[in-house]
């Protein structure tokens, strides 16, 4: 029967244990491991305190593979949650991180400012922030006329607006024949290649106050599953929560994507999974798409850099490859 | 009195739904208030739930304004069971029930120890105990209805609410769940408000009746003398034979079918 | 006892300013073609090129030995393929620049992503940026980048001799007042032609030809009805495809009998590499042109 010990928070802390550990060990063998060979001596070396470590060595992990691994975490961990929040705030399992225009207006955003010749920090970064910022802004006014909360509207206003934004991006495309086009190509498919460390730790830092007020919000999520008036009368803030959902979950988004680009799929394919092999209490979930999805982030940044004799795969490639077996194969089990 | 409602008017666009209606309920009384669809019945539940506000009037609940109460606070005085639900929730029956937790949850929305015995004696009050890990979908309706009371019930609410609760029951599950009712009202001493289409049920089990009809009330008291014949057949707009239930001291409506009519052409004996 | 006072502070100062003088030897400050300040060694012996223009010109001035790493298309010469790879232009492997302890890397404005050359600087690696926007620019970076690798000679002779070149063609070019119209193709689907701010639109004047699609427009787009509205005397395609692709698009045009160049069997294939690279090929790339736009001198 039901024993009277508060089973989830042992669960939440188990499965938050073991994820931190997984994180863990995977930051070490991105750290490890890059286009110019296998450092796990030097790693080594750095954890137990020597002080003989090759300082260009030193260099290389420091400075290029350990902010490039922190912002494949905060990444992968700000488009899984985002998926998550989406998924409960729309009632729609297809919806992903960028559904409401925010993939949309950030390209476009990026795009006028690789164009306009400004360098990638603070320039693109801010114009594709302000990009999704105003897609938003469109989004909300439009949808505004109705209830915003009225899930439907939010939907299709940001189908609309990210197949509008498709057409000037296509169209800005196929007008750019210079170098620039590559500047632009490279952001479309998402590039973790670009931060130094600064811009990683300002990143963290605005990442996780986000983090953290959806993780105090996961239990409204929860009961925002029985209906929005039902919330309300179980004493859930519906218009408030429902809001504050909206806006953090786009800011981060956006300020995510202003740092990397558009990486896809893995804002689908976390929350699935995870919800299938840990069960629906977004109180479990929230913790684990941030700590899950930046695991794999880090992950499928590592094949997409060690898999190709030169240069390096798209992620998003990586991302897509390897999640829709795994989540398939999930799904199949889950029938059974 | 738990309930006060005075003078409220609700409007959909220009559309009055409820028309200036005001009436109380007691504590502990077993509420009912039945009407021909289209009447405003579920209207004037979400208006005291505090799901709608209504553009006129006042509603008090304890002595105090329904604005005043704080959400949380509001949700631990009322409990509200739905009778629709949405198909794709994905909880299981004791993560539902310990939903009804919420109001008394901290900041982290995690449950302590206390929260779920509370939940496991709701799952033994209401008879659910045996389906606690299974999904909610995959339950029959009567068992479903009885997780929901489970969870109003893990509220710990002075009032609570049902909308429409035996609408889509089978014999058996109707009248366990009005039992299920009886017994909340009279070992916990907890007021039953509830939205009924079934005459009968209503007669039998309710303390007060309050007929609706088009936004307004119509007739509001003891079951007997609301239900009663002229009245019924002037709101429903139907033929109907009302008289005594075998059962005790109280009407026993009956629908009359055309081929019935003229044969019988009883009218009410007092 | 005065006078011995100062004299003694003005030798300290002046032994100050030796000492600091010789402890800056072997680092100088320039100013890069973007107006960036660098400062680099005087000697530098461990450069890395962040493009094959770039490779190409210091190959040409000899001091390839100095040369520890380039990036993947750095194909000219062909001793050039065995240089340790840096990753593509367009994409720079940060991590294999740095490993080879770079104390001069030169990079190119137009392509070499920006955030890249920010981050080898905040590493403390001086990046020299040029910007070779045309002929003559390049020659200026041939100078430039002869002197930073103490190769000034060899850089003077080469431009010199570029010069030579240039002149000759553009002297026989101005003798003949008729300017043949030329169509120069760069892109196959879409067709794509040359605007005024290209190279190859300054090779074709100098040759003495008449770029048709002269214009604003970087790399204009046309149909295919408007190539033969334009009616070119002479038709360039530049691909950096196989034979079998040129071949095919010569039938492809070769059915539209009233074009001048078709009808003169004035069509033509032409290296790429020695139109779109800023190197000294391009006076190669303009010789050519020269040959093919005017073949009676």
């Amino acid at each position: 029967m039901i024993s009277d010990k508060p089973f989830l928070l042992k669960r939440l802390f188990a499965v938050s244990f073991l994820l931190i550990l997984l994180l863990i060990v995977t930051i070490l063998l991105g750290i490890s491991i890059g286009s110019t060979g296998n450092e796990f001596k030097t790693i080594f070396q750095l954890l137990s305190g020597e002080r003989a470590v090759d300082p260009m060595r030193e260099a290389i992990i420091r400075e290029i593979r350990f902010p490039r691994v922190i912002l494949a975490a905060l990444v992968g961990a700000t488009l899984s949650l985002g998926g998550l929040v989406f998924q409960v705030l729309l009632r729609n399992p297809l919806a992903e991180p960028y559904i409401l225009g925010i993939s949309g207006g950030s390209a476009v955003g990026a795009i006028i400012g690789i164009l306009m010749g400004l360098s990638r920090f603070p320039g693109v970064g801010f114009t594709a922030f302000a990009g999704s910022a105003a897609t938003l802004l469109l989004i909300v006014l439009m949808s505004s006329g109705q209830s915003i909360l009225k899930k439907d509207s939010l939907l299709l206003s940001g189908v609309m607006i990210n197949a509008f934004c498709s057409a000037i991006i296509m169209f800005l495309v196929s007008m750019t024949q210079d170098a620039r086009l590559h500047n632009i190509i490279f952001w479309l498919m998402g590039d973790l290649s670009m931060s130094d460390i600064r811009q990683v730790v300002i990143l963290a830092a605005t990442l996780l106050p986000c983090f953290l007020i959806l993780f105090l919000l996961s239990h409204s999520m929860n009961l925002l599953l029985m209906g929005k008036e039902m919330a309300q009368t179980m004493g859930v803030n519906t218009r408030l929560v429902t809001m504050t959902l909206l806006v953090v979950t786009s800011f981060m988004v956006s300020a995510t994507v202003s740092h990397c680009g558009l990486l896809g799929f893995v804002g689908l394919v976390i929350p699935h999974g995870l919800r299938l092999v840990l069960g629906p209490d977004h109180r479990v979930l929230v913790p684990s798409c941030v700590l899950g999805g930046g695991t794999y982030m880090i992950l499928c940044d590592l094949l997409a850099r060690v898999l190709p004799e030169h240069g390096e795969i798209p992620v998003g490639v990586i991302t897509a490859m390897i999640g829709a077996p795994i989540f398939i194969f999930l799904l199949k089990r889950s029938r059974q | 009195m738990a309930v006060d409602i005075k003078n409220i008017s609700y409007y959909y666009g220009d559309n009055p739904v409820l028309k200036n209606l005001s009436f109380s309920v007691r504590e502990g009384d077993f509420f009912i208030i039945i009407g021909p669809n289209g009447s405003g019945k579920t209207t004037l539940m979400n208006a005291v739930s505090g799901i709608l506000n209504c553009q006129e009037g006042r509603v008090k609940i304890f002595g105090r304004s329904l604005q005043s109460y704080n959400r949380k606070d509001l949700a631990k005085t009322i409990a509200f069971v739905p009778q629709m639900f949405p198909d794709d929730f994905p909880f299981s029956v004791t993560e539902m029930v310990l939903m009804g937790r919420s109001p008394h949850l901290g900041i982290f929305g995690l449950e302590k120890e206390e929260d779920i015995k509370l939940a496991k004696q709701a799952m033994h009050f209401t008879e659910v105990k045996h389906l606690a890990y299974r999904k909610l979908n995959q339950l029959s309706g009567g068992e479903r209805q009885r997780v929901f009371i489970a969870r109003a019930i893990c509220q710990e609410p002075q009032v609570i609410l049902l909308d429409e609760p035996t609408a889509s029951l089978d014999l058996a599950h109707q009248v366990k769940t009005m039992d299920l009712m009886d017994r909340l009202k009279r070992e916990k001493g907890i007021t039953i408000i509830m939205v009924s289409h079934d005459l009968n049920l209503a007669a039998m089990y309710g303390d007060r009746l309050l007929l609706l009809n088009r936004g307004q009330a119509v007739s509001l008291g003891l079951p007997q003398e609301v239900l009663t014949l002229h009245r019924l057949e002037a709101t429903y707009g139907c033929r109907l034979l009302v008289d005594e239930s075998p059962l005790g001291k109280f009407p026993r409506i009956t629908l009359v079918p055309q081929k019935h009519d003229k044969r019988l052409g009883v009218r009410d004996k007092g | 006892m005065h006078k011995i006072v100062i004299f003694l502070k003005v030798i300290v100062i002046f032994l100050m300013f030796i000492l600091l003088t010789s402890l800056s030897v072997g680092a100088r400050q320039v100013a890069d073609q973007l107006g960036r300040k660098v400062i680099l060694s005087d000697d530098p012996q461990r450069v890395v090129s962040l493009a094959p223009s770039i490779t190409e010109i210091i190959f040409a001035l000899g001091q390839e030995h100095r040369l520890k790493g380039a990036t993947r298309f750095s194909d000219f010469p062909p001793e050039a393929i065995s240089l340790p790879k840096v990753g593509s232009y367009v994409q720079l492997d940060l991590e294999k620049i740095v490993v080879l302890k770079p104390d001069l890397c030169i990079a190119i404005k137009d392509g070499n992503p920006r955030q890249t050359v920010v981050r080898l600087e905040s590493l403390e690696f001086p990046v020299y940026v040029v910007d070779p926007r045309n002929l003559e620019a390049v020659m200026e970076t041939i100078l430039e980048i002869g002197d930073l690798l103490k190769a000034t000679e060899n850089a003077e002779d080469l431009v010199s001799n570029m010069r030579l070149r240039i002149n000759r063609v553009r002297s026989a070019a101005e003798k003949i007042s008729h300017r043949p119209d030329v169509f120069f193709q760069i892109g196959i689907s879409p067709i794509v032609s040359v605007g005024t701010n290209t190279f190859i639109h300054e090779l074709i004047v100098l040759a003495g030809g008449n770029n048709l699609t002269e214009g604003p427009i970087q790399y204009p787009r046309f149909s295919r009805e408007q190539v033969l509205s334009l009616a070119p005397d002479v038709f360039i395609i530049t691909s950096m495809a196989r034979g079998e692709v040129f071949k095919r698009v010569k039938i492809e045009w070769s059915r539209w009998s009233e074009m001048p160049a078709i009808k003169n069997r004035r069509i033509f294939l032409v290296d790429s590499n020695l139109f779109d690279r800023p190197t000294p090929r391009l006076v190669d790339g303009l010789e050519v042109l020269g040959r093919l736009i005017h073949p009676e001198l």
